[in-house]
Protein backbone atom coordinates (compact mmCIF):
# COMPACT_ATOMS: atom_id res chain seq x y z
CA UNK A 1 0.00 0.00 0.00
CA UNK A 2 2.94 2.36 0.48
CA UNK A 3 3.42 2.77 -3.24
CA UNK A 4 -0.28 3.46 -3.62
CA UNK A 5 -0.05 6.04 -0.85
CA UNK A 6 2.75 7.75 -2.73
CA UNK A 7 0.93 7.56 -6.08
CA UNK A 8 -2.30 8.97 -4.66
CA UNK A 9 -0.59 11.78 -2.77
CA UNK A 10 1.58 12.72 -5.75
CA UNK A 11 -1.47 13.01 -7.93
CA UNK A 12 -3.41 15.00 -5.35
CA UNK A 13 -0.44 17.28 -4.67
CA UNK A 14 -0.28 18.28 -8.33
CA UNK A 15 -3.60 20.02 -7.94
CA UNK A 16 -3.63 20.86 -4.25
CA UNK A 17 -0.78 23.11 -3.17
CA UNK A 18 -1.73 22.66 0.45
CA UNK A 19 -0.43 19.07 0.59
CA UNK A 20 2.86 18.63 2.46
CA UNK A 21 4.56 15.31 3.16
CA UNK A 22 6.51 14.84 6.40
CA UNK A 23 8.53 11.62 6.61
CA UNK A 24 10.02 10.09 9.73
CA UNK A 25 12.94 8.65 7.77
CA UNK A 26 10.78 6.00 6.15
CA UNK A 27 9.79 5.70 2.48
CA UNK A 28 12.58 8.15 1.68
CA UNK A 29 13.44 6.76 -1.74
CA UNK A 30 9.77 6.30 -2.60
CA UNK A 31 9.16 10.02 -2.23
CA UNK A 32 12.27 11.28 -4.03
CA UNK A 33 10.28 12.03 -7.22
CA UNK A 34 7.74 13.96 -5.12
CA UNK A 35 10.55 15.87 -3.45
CA UNK A 36 12.11 16.71 -6.79
CA UNK A 37 8.80 17.92 -8.13
CA UNK A 38 7.70 19.81 -5.01
CA UNK A 39 10.91 20.58 -3.08
CA UNK A 40 9.19 22.84 -0.58
CA UNK A 41 6.45 20.32 0.18
CA UNK A 42 8.30 17.14 1.11
CA UNK A 43 10.53 16.79 4.17
CA UNK A 44 12.32 13.79 5.58
CA UNK A 45 12.55 15.34 9.03
CA UNK A 46 14.19 12.50 10.90
CA UNK A 47 13.38 9.97 13.57
CA UNK A 48 11.45 12.19 15.98
CA UNK A 49 7.82 11.11 15.79
CA UNK A 50 6.51 13.32 18.58
CA UNK A 51 7.91 16.45 16.97
CA UNK A 52 6.66 15.35 13.55
CA UNK A 53 3.05 15.23 14.74
CA UNK A 54 3.29 18.61 16.44
CA UNK A 55 5.04 20.15 13.45
CA UNK A 56 2.20 18.83 11.31
CA UNK A 57 -0.21 20.65 13.63
CA UNK A 58 1.72 23.86 12.97
CA UNK A 59 1.47 23.26 9.22
CA UNK A 60 -2.28 22.71 9.57
CA UNK A 61 -2.63 25.95 11.51
CA UNK A 62 -1.56 27.83 8.39
CA UNK A 63 -3.88 25.98 6.03
CA UNK A 64 -1.80 23.01 4.88
CA UNK A 65 -2.90 19.36 4.71
CA UNK A 66 0.16 17.48 5.95
CA UNK A 67 0.70 13.73 5.68
CA UNK A 68 2.95 12.48 8.46
CA UNK A 69 4.32 9.07 7.59
CA UNK A 70 6.35 6.58 9.55
CA UNK A 71 6.22 3.22 11.37
CA UNK A 72 2.93 2.43 13.12
CA UNK A 73 3.83 1.90 16.80
CA UNK A 74 6.11 4.91 16.91
CA UNK A 75 3.72 7.41 15.33
CA UNK A 76 0.69 6.21 17.31
CA UNK A 77 1.60 4.66 20.66
CA UNK A 78 4.65 6.87 21.26
CA UNK A 79 3.03 10.03 19.94
CA UNK A 80 -0.43 9.59 21.43
CA UNK A 81 -0.31 12.83 23.41
CA UNK A 82 0.79 14.88 20.41
CA UNK A 83 -2.10 13.45 18.40
CA UNK A 84 -4.52 13.99 21.26
CA UNK A 85 -3.57 17.57 22.10
CA UNK A 86 -1.94 19.18 19.07
CA UNK A 87 -4.28 17.64 16.50
CA UNK A 88 -7.52 16.66 18.20
CA UNK A 89 -7.79 19.21 21.02
CA UNK A 90 -6.45 22.05 18.90
CA UNK A 91 -8.61 20.98 15.96
CA UNK A 92 -5.85 20.65 13.40
CA UNK A 93 -6.67 18.02 10.81
CA UNK A 94 -3.37 16.41 9.87
CA UNK A 95 -3.17 13.00 8.22
CA UNK A 96 -1.19 10.28 9.95
CA UNK A 97 -0.15 7.46 7.65
CA UNK A 98 1.48 4.47 9.27
CA UNK A 99 3.21 1.45 7.87
CA UNK A 100 3.77 -1.86 9.65
CA UNK A 101 0.23 -2.74 10.69
CA UNK A 102 -0.29 -5.42 13.35
CA UNK A 103 2.36 -8.07 12.58
CA UNK A 104 3.55 -6.86 9.17
CA UNK A 105 7.04 -6.54 10.68
CA UNK A 106 6.80 -9.95 12.32
CA UNK A 107 10.51 -10.61 11.88
CA UNK A 108 11.41 -7.48 13.85
CA UNK A 109 9.76 -8.71 17.01
CA UNK A 110 7.36 -7.14 19.49
CA UNK A 111 8.96 -3.69 19.43
CA UNK A 112 7.69 -3.30 15.88
CA UNK A 113 4.30 -4.97 16.23
CA UNK A 114 1.35 -2.60 16.42
CA UNK A 115 -2.17 -3.69 17.32
CA UNK A 116 -3.42 -1.12 19.86
CA UNK A 117 -3.21 1.90 17.54
CA UNK A 118 -6.81 1.89 16.30
CA UNK A 119 -8.25 1.06 19.71
CA UNK A 120 -6.42 3.99 21.27
CA UNK A 121 -6.92 6.53 18.52
CA UNK A 122 -10.65 5.87 18.21
CA UNK A 123 -11.02 7.19 21.76
CA UNK A 124 -9.84 10.67 20.76
CA UNK A 125 -12.51 13.26 19.94
CA UNK A 126 -12.63 14.26 16.24
CA UNK A 127 -10.24 11.47 15.21
CA UNK A 128 -11.00 9.48 12.08
CA UNK A 129 -9.55 5.95 12.09
CA UNK A 130 -9.27 4.14 8.79
CA UNK A 131 -8.04 0.62 8.08
CA UNK A 132 -7.98 0.14 4.32
CA UNK A 133 -7.61 -3.48 3.33
CA UNK A 134 -6.28 -2.96 -0.17
CA UNK A 135 -4.60 -0.40 -2.41
CA UNK A 136 -7.89 0.54 -4.02
CA UNK A 137 -9.51 1.12 -0.66
CA UNK A 138 -6.56 3.26 0.42
CA UNK A 139 -6.78 5.38 -2.70
CA UNK A 140 -10.51 5.93 -2.21
CA UNK A 141 -10.18 6.82 1.46
CA UNK A 142 -7.26 9.21 1.03
CA UNK A 143 -9.06 11.11 -1.69
CA UNK A 144 -12.18 11.26 0.46
CA UNK A 145 -10.63 12.30 3.78
CA UNK A 146 -7.23 13.98 3.44
CA UNK A 147 -8.77 17.43 3.73
CA UNK A 148 -11.70 16.55 5.99
CA UNK A 149 -10.66 19.06 8.64
CA UNK A 150 -10.34 16.29 11.22
CA UNK A 151 -7.21 14.37 12.14
CA UNK A 152 -7.26 11.18 10.10
CA UNK A 153 -5.34 7.96 10.69
CA UNK A 154 -4.59 5.82 7.64
CA UNK A 155 -3.26 2.42 8.66
CA UNK A 156 -1.26 0.96 5.78
CA UNK A 157 -0.36 -2.69 5.44
CA UNK A 158 2.05 -4.49 3.13
CA UNK A 159 -0.25 -7.51 3.10
CA UNK A 160 -3.58 -6.31 1.76
CA UNK A 161 -6.44 -8.63 0.83
CA UNK A 162 -7.10 -9.46 -2.85
CA UNK A 163 -10.80 -8.61 -2.94
CA UNK A 164 -12.48 -5.71 -4.66
CA UNK A 165 -14.61 -3.92 -2.09
CA UNK A 166 -16.18 -0.57 -3.03
CA UNK A 167 -15.56 1.22 0.25
CA UNK A 168 -16.82 4.58 1.38
CA UNK A 169 -15.73 6.58 4.41
CA UNK A 170 -17.85 5.79 7.45
CA UNK A 171 -19.69 2.96 5.75
CA UNK A 172 -19.41 -0.78 6.18
CA UNK A 173 -19.89 -3.23 3.31
CA UNK A 174 -22.22 -6.21 3.35
CA UNK A 175 -20.21 -8.79 1.46
CA UNK A 176 -22.67 -11.60 2.05
CA UNK A 177 -26.21 -11.55 3.40
CA UNK A 178 -27.87 -14.94 3.23
CA UNK A 179 -30.28 -14.29 6.07
CA UNK A 180 -28.11 -16.44 8.30
CA UNK A 181 -28.38 -16.45 12.07
CA UNK A 182 -24.68 -15.65 12.39
CA UNK A 183 -22.87 -12.56 11.06
CA UNK A 184 -19.11 -12.35 10.77
CA UNK A 185 -17.70 -8.84 11.06
CA UNK A 186 -14.12 -7.99 10.15
CA UNK A 187 -11.94 -5.13 8.95
CA UNK A 188 -8.84 -4.45 6.90
CA UNK A 189 -6.35 -6.88 5.36
CA UNK A 190 -7.43 -9.91 7.43
CA UNK A 191 -10.50 -10.01 5.19
CA UNK A 192 -8.54 -12.32 2.88
CA UNK A 193 -8.26 -14.98 5.59
CA UNK A 194 -11.84 -14.44 6.73
CA UNK A 195 -13.27 -14.81 3.23
CA UNK A 196 -11.35 -18.03 2.76
CA UNK A 197 -12.44 -19.31 6.17
CA UNK A 198 -16.15 -18.75 5.74
CA UNK A 199 -16.49 -19.35 2.00
CA UNK A 200 -19.24 -21.97 2.18
CA UNK A 201 -20.37 -21.46 5.76
CA UNK A 202 -23.91 -20.26 6.50
CA UNK A 203 -22.94 -16.81 7.72
CA UNK A 204 -23.47 -13.22 6.73
CA UNK A 205 -20.30 -11.19 6.25
CA UNK A 206 -19.85 -7.49 6.99
CA UNK A 207 -16.62 -5.63 6.30
CA UNK A 208 -15.37 -2.31 7.67
CA UNK A 209 -12.62 -0.07 6.35
CA UNK A 210 -13.58 2.74 8.73
CA UNK A 211 -13.17 1.98 12.43
CA UNK A 212 -14.19 5.47 13.49
CA UNK A 213 -16.82 6.61 12.86
CA UNK A 214 -18.13 3.05 12.87
CA UNK A 215 -21.16 2.36 10.70
CA UNK A 216 -23.74 1.79 13.43
CA UNK A 217 -26.57 1.54 10.93
CA UNK A 218 -25.12 -1.53 9.26
CA UNK A 219 -24.48 -3.15 12.65
CA UNK A 220 -28.09 -2.48 13.67
CA UNK A 221 -29.26 -4.39 10.59
CA UNK A 222 -27.66 -7.53 11.98
CA UNK A 223 -28.39 -7.04 15.67
CA UNK A 224 -30.84 -9.98 15.66
CA UNK A 225 -28.01 -12.33 14.67
CA UNK A 226 -25.07 -13.72 16.62
CA UNK A 227 -22.13 -11.44 15.71
CA UNK A 228 -18.70 -13.01 15.40
CA UNK A 229 -15.86 -10.48 15.18
CA UNK A 230 -12.61 -11.60 13.59
CA UNK A 231 -9.79 -9.05 13.69
CA UNK A 232 -6.01 -8.96 14.00
CA UNK A 233 -5.94 -5.78 16.09
CA UNK A 234 -7.85 -4.09 18.86
CA UNK A 235 -10.42 -1.47 17.96
CA UNK A 236 -13.06 -3.09 15.78
CA UNK A 237 -14.67 -5.06 18.60
CA UNK A 238 -14.78 -1.95 20.80
CA UNK A 239 -16.24 0.09 17.94
CA UNK A 240 -18.96 -2.49 17.26
CA UNK A 241 -19.91 -2.31 20.93
CA UNK A 242 -20.91 1.33 20.39
CA UNK A 243 -24.18 -0.33 19.42
CA UNK A 244 -25.57 -1.61 22.72
CA UNK A 245 -27.03 -4.99 23.61
CA UNK A 246 -25.54 -7.09 20.84
CA UNK A 247 -24.66 -10.78 21.06
CA UNK A 248 -20.98 -10.70 20.21
CA UNK A 249 -18.06 -13.12 20.34
CA UNK A 250 -14.59 -12.26 19.15
CA UNK A 251 -11.64 -14.09 17.69
CA UNK A 252 -8.86 -11.62 18.24
CA UNK A 253 -5.52 -11.25 19.91
CA UNK A 254 -4.16 -13.02 22.99
CA UNK A 255 -3.25 -11.06 26.13
CA UNK A 256 0.44 -11.57 25.57
CA UNK A 257 3.25 -10.25 23.39
CA UNK A 258 3.80 -12.21 20.20
CA UNK A 259 7.40 -13.17 20.76
CA UNK A 260 7.95 -15.08 17.54
CA UNK A 261 9.50 -13.82 14.30
CA UNK A 262 8.99 -15.12 10.77
CA UNK A 263 6.24 -13.52 8.70
CA UNK A 264 2.82 -12.08 9.35
CA UNK A 265 1.42 -15.39 8.15
CA UNK A 266 3.45 -17.29 10.74
CA UNK A 267 2.18 -15.04 13.53
CA UNK A 268 -1.40 -15.25 12.33
CA UNK A 269 -1.18 -19.04 12.35
CA UNK A 270 0.35 -19.02 15.84
CA UNK A 271 -2.51 -16.95 17.23
CA UNK A 272 -5.25 -18.80 15.31
CA UNK A 273 -5.96 -16.11 12.73
CA UNK A 274 -4.99 -18.20 9.68
CA UNK A 275 -7.88 -19.34 7.44
CA UNK A 276 -8.02 -22.86 8.90
CA UNK A 277 -8.09 -21.71 12.51
CA UNK A 278 -10.67 -19.03 11.78
CA UNK A 279 -12.83 -21.64 10.05
CA UNK A 280 -12.57 -24.04 13.00
CA UNK A 281 -13.59 -21.28 15.40
CA UNK A 282 -16.50 -20.24 13.21
CA UNK A 283 -17.70 -23.83 12.88
CA UNK A 284 -17.66 -24.27 16.65
CA UNK A 285 -19.60 -21.05 17.07
CA UNK A 286 -22.09 -22.11 14.41
CA UNK A 287 -22.60 -25.46 16.13
CA UNK A 288 -23.11 -23.75 19.46
CA UNK A 289 -25.62 -21.39 17.91
CA UNK A 290 -27.55 -24.30 16.39
CA UNK A 291 -27.56 -26.17 19.70
CA UNK A 292 -28.69 -23.05 21.50
CA UNK A 293 -31.56 -22.62 19.08
CA UNK B 1 10.94 48.36 36.55
CA UNK B 2 9.10 49.41 33.40
CA UNK B 3 5.76 50.90 34.46
CA UNK B 4 3.71 48.84 32.02
CA UNK B 5 5.40 45.64 33.18
CA UNK B 6 4.71 46.64 36.75
CA UNK B 7 1.01 47.20 36.05
CA UNK B 8 0.82 43.86 34.23
CA UNK B 9 2.24 42.21 37.34
CA UNK B 10 -0.31 44.02 39.53
CA UNK B 11 -3.07 42.61 37.35
CA UNK B 12 -1.62 39.14 37.78
CA UNK B 13 -1.69 39.53 41.56
CA UNK B 14 -5.28 40.82 41.45
CA UNK B 15 -6.40 37.90 39.27
CA UNK B 16 -4.59 35.35 41.40
CA UNK B 17 -6.06 36.82 44.58
CA UNK B 18 -9.57 36.87 43.10
CA UNK B 19 -9.45 33.42 41.57
CA UNK B 20 -7.51 31.40 44.10
CA UNK B 21 -5.21 30.18 41.36
CA UNK B 22 -1.48 30.69 41.21
CA UNK B 23 1.57 30.28 39.02
CA UNK B 24 2.57 33.84 39.97
CA UNK B 25 6.37 33.37 40.10
CA UNK B 26 6.59 31.84 36.62
CA UNK B 27 4.49 34.64 35.15
CA UNK B 28 6.62 37.31 36.85
CA UNK B 29 9.61 35.65 35.21
CA UNK B 30 8.37 36.20 31.65
CA UNK B 31 6.57 39.57 31.55
CA UNK B 32 9.39 41.49 29.90
CA UNK B 33 9.96 38.65 27.42
CA UNK B 34 6.27 38.63 26.48
CA UNK B 35 6.19 42.42 26.15
CA UNK B 36 9.33 42.35 24.01
CA UNK B 37 7.60 39.89 21.68
CA UNK B 38 4.45 42.02 21.40
CA UNK B 39 6.52 45.16 20.79
CA UNK B 40 8.36 43.35 18.01
CA UNK B 41 5.67 41.33 16.25
CA UNK B 42 2.91 42.49 13.91
CA UNK B 43 -0.57 42.12 15.36
CA UNK B 44 -3.93 43.84 15.51
CA UNK B 45 -5.95 43.27 18.70
CA UNK B 46 -9.11 44.30 16.86
CA UNK B 47 -8.47 41.52 14.33
CA UNK B 48 -6.83 38.62 16.14
CA UNK B 49 -7.05 36.55 12.96
CA UNK B 50 -5.51 39.24 10.75
CA UNK B 51 -3.88 37.20 7.95
CA UNK B 52 -0.66 39.23 8.01
CA UNK B 53 -0.05 38.93 11.74
CA UNK B 54 3.01 37.34 13.24
CA UNK B 55 2.40 34.34 15.49
CA UNK B 56 3.21 33.80 19.14
CA UNK B 57 2.97 30.47 20.95
CA UNK B 58 3.24 30.25 24.73
CA UNK B 59 4.86 26.84 24.96
CA UNK B 60 5.09 26.97 28.76
CA UNK B 61 1.32 27.11 29.00
CA UNK B 62 1.22 27.35 32.80
CA UNK B 63 2.31 30.98 32.45
CA UNK B 64 -1.16 31.65 31.01
CA UNK B 65 -2.07 34.31 33.53
CA UNK B 66 1.00 36.33 32.53
CA UNK B 67 0.09 35.82 28.88
CA UNK B 68 -3.49 36.95 29.44
CA UNK B 69 -2.33 40.01 31.35
CA UNK B 70 -0.04 40.94 28.48
CA UNK B 71 -2.80 40.33 25.92
CA UNK B 72 -5.10 42.57 27.95
CA UNK B 73 -2.39 45.23 28.13
CA UNK B 74 -2.07 45.19 24.32
CA UNK B 75 -5.82 45.47 23.85
CA UNK B 76 -7.06 41.96 23.04
CA UNK B 77 -9.63 42.17 25.85
CA UNK B 78 -10.30 44.27 28.93
CA UNK B 79 -8.13 43.77 32.01
CA UNK B 80 -11.26 43.30 34.14
CA UNK B 81 -11.78 39.92 32.48
CA UNK B 82 -8.57 38.71 34.13
CA UNK B 83 -10.50 38.44 37.39
CA UNK B 84 -12.45 35.52 35.89
CA UNK B 85 -9.22 33.51 35.59
CA UNK B 86 -9.89 29.80 36.09
CA UNK B 87 -13.63 30.20 36.72
CA UNK B 88 -16.05 27.61 35.35
CA UNK B 89 -17.38 29.59 32.40
CA UNK B 90 -14.44 31.93 31.92
CA UNK B 91 -12.55 32.11 28.64
CA UNK B 92 -9.37 32.33 30.67
CA UNK B 93 -8.40 28.88 31.89
CA UNK B 94 -5.22 28.17 33.81
CA UNK B 95 -3.79 27.05 30.48
CA UNK B 96 -4.64 28.94 27.27
CA UNK B 97 -7.25 27.76 24.78
CA UNK B 98 -6.88 29.01 21.22
CA UNK B 99 -10.55 28.47 20.52
CA UNK B 100 -11.60 30.76 23.36
CA UNK B 101 -9.06 33.51 23.87
CA UNK B 102 -8.37 36.16 21.21
CA UNK B 103 -4.65 36.32 20.51
CA UNK B 104 -3.94 32.72 21.53
CA UNK B 105 -2.63 30.74 18.54
CA UNK B 106 -2.26 27.36 20.26
CA UNK B 107 -3.82 25.61 23.22
CA UNK B 108 -0.91 24.56 25.39
CA UNK B 109 -0.33 23.08 28.81
CA UNK B 110 1.51 19.82 28.28
CA UNK B 111 5.13 20.88 28.19
CA UNK B 112 7.24 20.61 25.06
CA UNK B 113 4.44 20.75 22.51
CA UNK B 114 4.27 24.45 21.73
CA UNK B 115 7.80 24.84 20.44
CA UNK B 116 7.31 21.92 18.02
CA UNK B 117 4.03 23.34 16.74
CA UNK B 118 5.78 26.70 16.34
CA UNK B 119 8.37 24.96 14.15
CA UNK B 120 5.53 23.72 11.96
CA UNK B 121 4.05 27.22 11.80
CA UNK B 122 7.39 28.70 10.78
CA UNK B 123 7.86 26.03 8.11
CA UNK B 124 4.37 26.72 6.79
CA UNK B 125 5.09 30.43 6.49
CA UNK B 126 8.36 29.74 4.71
CA UNK B 127 6.63 27.45 2.22
CA UNK B 128 4.22 30.30 1.56
CA UNK B 129 7.12 32.75 1.08
CA UNK B 130 5.51 34.84 3.77
CA UNK B 131 7.43 37.57 5.63
CA UNK B 132 5.51 36.71 8.80
CA UNK B 133 7.48 35.52 11.81
CA UNK B 134 6.85 33.02 14.61
CA UNK B 135 7.81 33.57 18.24
CA UNK B 136 7.60 31.04 21.03
CA UNK B 137 8.45 31.11 24.72
CA UNK B 138 9.72 27.97 26.43
CA UNK B 139 10.71 27.34 30.01
CA UNK B 140 13.90 25.85 31.35
CA UNK B 141 11.85 23.29 33.25
CA UNK B 142 9.91 22.56 30.09
CA UNK B 143 13.23 21.91 28.40
CA UNK B 144 13.63 18.75 30.44
CA UNK B 145 11.20 17.38 27.83
CA UNK B 146 12.87 15.57 24.96
CA UNK B 147 10.51 16.98 22.35
CA UNK B 148 11.90 20.49 22.90
CA UNK B 149 15.22 19.28 21.58
CA UNK B 150 13.65 17.29 18.76
CA UNK B 151 11.93 20.47 17.63
CA UNK B 152 15.08 22.57 17.97
CA UNK B 153 17.04 20.02 15.92
CA UNK B 154 14.46 20.12 13.14
CA UNK B 155 14.28 23.94 13.18
CA UNK B 156 18.06 24.23 12.99
CA UNK B 157 18.30 21.60 10.27
CA UNK B 158 15.70 23.49 8.23
CA UNK B 159 17.39 26.81 9.08
CA UNK B 160 14.08 28.42 10.01
CA UNK B 161 15.22 32.03 10.25
CA UNK B 162 11.63 33.17 10.69
CA UNK B 163 11.42 31.45 14.09
CA UNK B 164 12.55 32.98 17.37
CA UNK B 165 12.58 30.92 20.57
CA UNK B 166 12.73 32.72 23.89
CA UNK B 167 14.14 30.58 26.68
CA UNK B 168 13.04 31.55 30.19
CA UNK B 169 16.22 30.77 32.10
CA UNK B 170 14.92 31.18 35.65
CA UNK B 171 16.51 28.17 37.30
CA UNK B 172 13.20 26.51 38.05
CA UNK B 173 14.68 23.04 37.73
CA UNK B 174 17.64 23.50 40.01
CA UNK B 175 16.14 21.00 42.47
CA UNK B 176 15.64 18.24 39.88
CA UNK B 177 17.16 18.37 36.39
CA UNK B 178 18.92 21.72 35.86
CA UNK B 179 20.17 22.86 32.46
CA UNK B 180 23.28 24.78 33.51
CA UNK B 181 24.54 25.98 30.14
CA UNK B 182 21.57 26.63 27.84
CA UNK B 183 23.36 29.12 25.60
CA UNK B 184 26.11 26.64 24.77
CA UNK B 185 23.55 23.89 24.25
CA UNK B 186 21.43 25.88 21.81
CA UNK B 187 24.57 26.96 19.95
CA UNK B 188 25.66 23.34 19.78
CA UNK B 189 22.28 22.47 18.28
CA UNK B 190 22.97 24.98 15.50
CA UNK B 191 20.84 27.91 16.67
CA UNK B 192 21.76 31.57 16.40
CA UNK B 193 21.82 32.11 20.16
CA UNK B 194 21.91 35.31 22.18
CA UNK B 195 21.94 35.63 25.96
CA UNK B 196 20.41 38.71 27.57
CA UNK B 197 18.91 39.93 30.82
CA UNK B 198 15.39 38.49 30.73
CA UNK B 199 14.00 41.57 32.44
CA UNK B 200 15.69 44.14 30.17
CA UNK B 201 12.98 45.07 27.70
CA UNK B 202 15.31 47.02 25.41
CA UNK B 203 17.88 44.24 25.29
CA UNK B 204 15.21 41.64 24.58
CA UNK B 205 13.72 43.73 21.76
CA UNK B 206 17.17 44.28 20.28
CA UNK B 207 17.84 40.53 20.39
CA UNK B 208 14.50 39.73 18.75
CA UNK B 209 14.98 42.23 15.93
CA UNK B 210 18.57 41.32 15.16
CA UNK B 211 18.72 39.52 11.80
CA UNK B 212 19.53 35.82 11.93
CA UNK B 213 20.46 33.29 9.28
CA UNK B 214 18.76 30.41 11.06
CA UNK B 215 16.48 29.76 14.00
CA UNK B 216 17.13 32.30 16.72
CA UNK B 217 17.22 31.51 20.41
CA UNK B 218 17.17 34.29 22.98
CA UNK B 219 18.17 32.99 26.37
CA UNK B 220 16.61 35.37 28.86
CA UNK B 221 18.23 35.15 32.28
CA UNK B 222 15.27 35.72 34.55
CA UNK B 223 14.14 35.65 38.14
CA UNK B 224 11.14 33.54 38.98
CA UNK B 225 8.97 35.95 40.94
CA UNK B 226 10.80 39.05 39.67
CA UNK B 227 9.36 42.18 41.31
CA UNK B 228 8.44 40.55 44.61
CA UNK B 229 11.44 39.47 46.70
CA UNK B 230 9.27 37.17 48.80
CA UNK B 231 8.15 35.25 45.72
CA UNK B 232 11.65 35.14 44.30
CA UNK B 233 13.05 33.78 47.56
CA UNK B 234 10.33 31.14 47.84
CA UNK B 235 9.57 30.23 44.24
CA UNK B 236 8.91 26.56 44.86
CA UNK B 237 6.48 27.23 47.71
CA UNK B 238 4.63 29.81 45.60
CA UNK B 239 4.58 27.85 42.36
CA UNK B 240 0.80 27.34 42.42
CA UNK B 241 -0.32 29.34 45.45
CA UNK B 242 -2.74 32.26 45.55
CA UNK B 243 -2.10 35.04 48.11
CA UNK B 244 -4.39 35.69 51.06
CA UNK B 245 -5.38 39.35 51.71
CA UNK B 246 -2.30 40.07 53.84
CA UNK B 247 0.06 38.42 51.41
CA UNK B 248 -1.59 40.26 48.54
CA UNK B 249 -0.96 43.63 50.22
CA UNK B 250 2.60 42.64 50.95
CA UNK B 251 3.26 41.65 47.33
CA UNK B 252 1.68 44.86 46.04
CA UNK B 253 4.00 46.87 48.29
CA UNK B 254 7.02 44.88 47.19
CA UNK B 255 6.03 45.43 43.59
CA UNK B 256 5.61 49.16 44.16
CA UNK B 257 9.16 49.33 45.41
CA UNK B 258 10.56 47.37 42.48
Amino acid sequence: MRKQFKDTVVELADRDERIVVVLGDISHFLFIPFQEKHPTRCYNMGICENALVSIAAGLCSQGFHPFVHTIAPFITERSLEQIKLDLCYNRFGANIVSTGASFDYAWDGATHHCYTDMAILRLLPRMEVLQPGSKTELDTLIRSQYNSGNPTYFRLSDFGHPHDVPVKFGKGNILKNSGAKVTVMTAGPILGNVMEACADLPVNLVYFSTIKPIDKEIIERFRHTQILVVHDAFGLLEAIHEVPDLRVSCLGLPDQFCVWYGTVHDIRKMISLDPGSIRNWLQKKLAATENHC
Amino acid sequence: MNLACKEIRRNILRASRASGHGHIPTTFSVIEMLCAVYETMKFDPARPDWPERDLFVLSKGHAALGFYSVLAHYGFFKPEELLTYGAFQSRLGCHPDRLKVPGVELSTGSLGHGVAVAVGMALALRIQNSPRRVFTLIGDGESNEGMVWEAVMVAANLRLANLAILYDNNGSQRRSLPIPNPTERFKAFGCDTLEVDGHDLAALKAALTKPAATVKVVVGNAIKGCGCPTLAANMFEWHRKSPNPEQFEQFMKELEAA
